[in-house]
């Protein structure tokens, strides 16, 4: 039997997770520039762009949210969509469940705070190599959390400047994105049923529905869907 | 215009919702385990939010949105890059632009 491993939790933890996540960090800072330029363009303030990257701080739901943000602000749409868009999290702290749970309260929240996709694939790497130490899931959550915000800032800073947006194609950051991302996800033809009824029923629920919900019976259709032919 | 106290409003809204989102797989694990059905779930609820955002706004825009969404698709497909797909999709928008469309 193996000895008990014991999951720590140290400065030098946090701060090699800091370093070695660096250089993937380094490329949020475009996207942080993208999002502050398209807050921008949604005449969203300077200071509410920033509060969303340093609250929110997951690129994709605040995209999601410029989407719909119109006055007066459809707040249930606004926290379904971004509830859909970031449920992908529930699985990631899923997985880390069995090293987070072994590491005191305040710092596992203050780890699960700054968990994204990347940090999240970037910790699994090292736990992989035998890293104990869970503070390095914090330490590489900070350094993409001052990048995503450097971006931001450098974006809201152009948008401003900049005036009519669409004469740059600014207007379609986020759709261009968006359409990338969901090539990445392609796995292989057992998408195809979910992904073609999630765009039929957003499609038709963009003519019938209130503004913001044909996203929300999409996002459903496709998870029921998949979890009904996948499950 | 959306007022601004309506706006931070709103933004502390959503944080709540996304902080939900990050503590809550750890916190359903200390309680009872994910299926491969809820796994799966969420899995495509994920995929399916970004497709029913992207595919109306776009068949809703103008040829210059199609083609740039088109060129982003096609360059995910080829390369890999999303940063790469956004810079190109962007760069034709502000060419349709450009030409007028």
């Amino acid at each position: 039997m193996n000895p008990p491993e014991i999951p720590r939790f140290t400065a030098s933890g946090v701060w090699r997770g800091c370093v070695e996540i660096a250089p993937v960090a380094a490329f949020v800072i475009p996207f942080g520039i993208a999002f502050g330029v398209a807050a921008s363009a949604k005449q969203v303030s300077a200071e509410v762009s920033l509060l969303m990257s340093a609250l929110i701080y997951a690129g994709a739901s605040q995209f999601a949210a410029l989407d719909l943000w119109v006055a007066p602000l459809p707040l249930a749409t606004l926290a379904l969509t971004v509830l859909a868009v970031n449920a992908r999290h529930i699985l990631l702290g899923a997985v880390l469940a069995p090293w987070l749970l072994r590491v005191p309260r305040i710092r596992r929240l203050a780890a699960l705070f700054f968990l994204s996709d990347a940090n999240f694939a970037q910790a699994m790497a090292a736990r992989e190599r035998g890293e104990m130490d869970a503070g390095i899931l914090l330490g590489s959550g900070l350094t993409m959390w001052i990048c995503w915000m450097a971006g931001t800032s450098v974006g809201v800073a152009a948008g401003s400047l900049l005036g009519d947006l669409s004469r740059f194609g600014f207007d379609v950051v986020m759709v261009s994105y968006f359409a990338a991302i969901i090539v990445g996800q392609w796995k292989g033809r057992a998408d195809l049923l979910p992904w073609v009824a999630a765009a039929a029923v957003a499609l038709a629920g963009s003519y019938l529905l209130p503004p913001g919900w044909h996203i929300i019976a999409g996002a459903l259709t496709g998870g029921i869907i998949g979890a009904w032919r996948h499950g | 215009m959306v007022e601004e106290w309506a706006a931070i409003g709103a933004v502390l809204l959503l944080s709540l919702v996304t902080f939900a989102t990050r503590i809550g797989g750890v916190w359903i694990m200390s309680c009872v385990p994910i299926t491969p059905r809820i796994e799966a779930f969420l899995k495509y609820m994920a995929a399916s939010v970004l497709i029913a955002i992207v595919v109306p706004a776009t068949l809703s825009g103008s040829p210059r949105i199609w083609v740039a969404v088109a060129a982003a698709v096609v360059t995910m497909a080829a390369s890999g890059s999303a940063l790469g797909a956004m810079l190109i999709g962007t760069a034709l928008a502000a060419v349709g632009r450009g030409l007028g469309f």
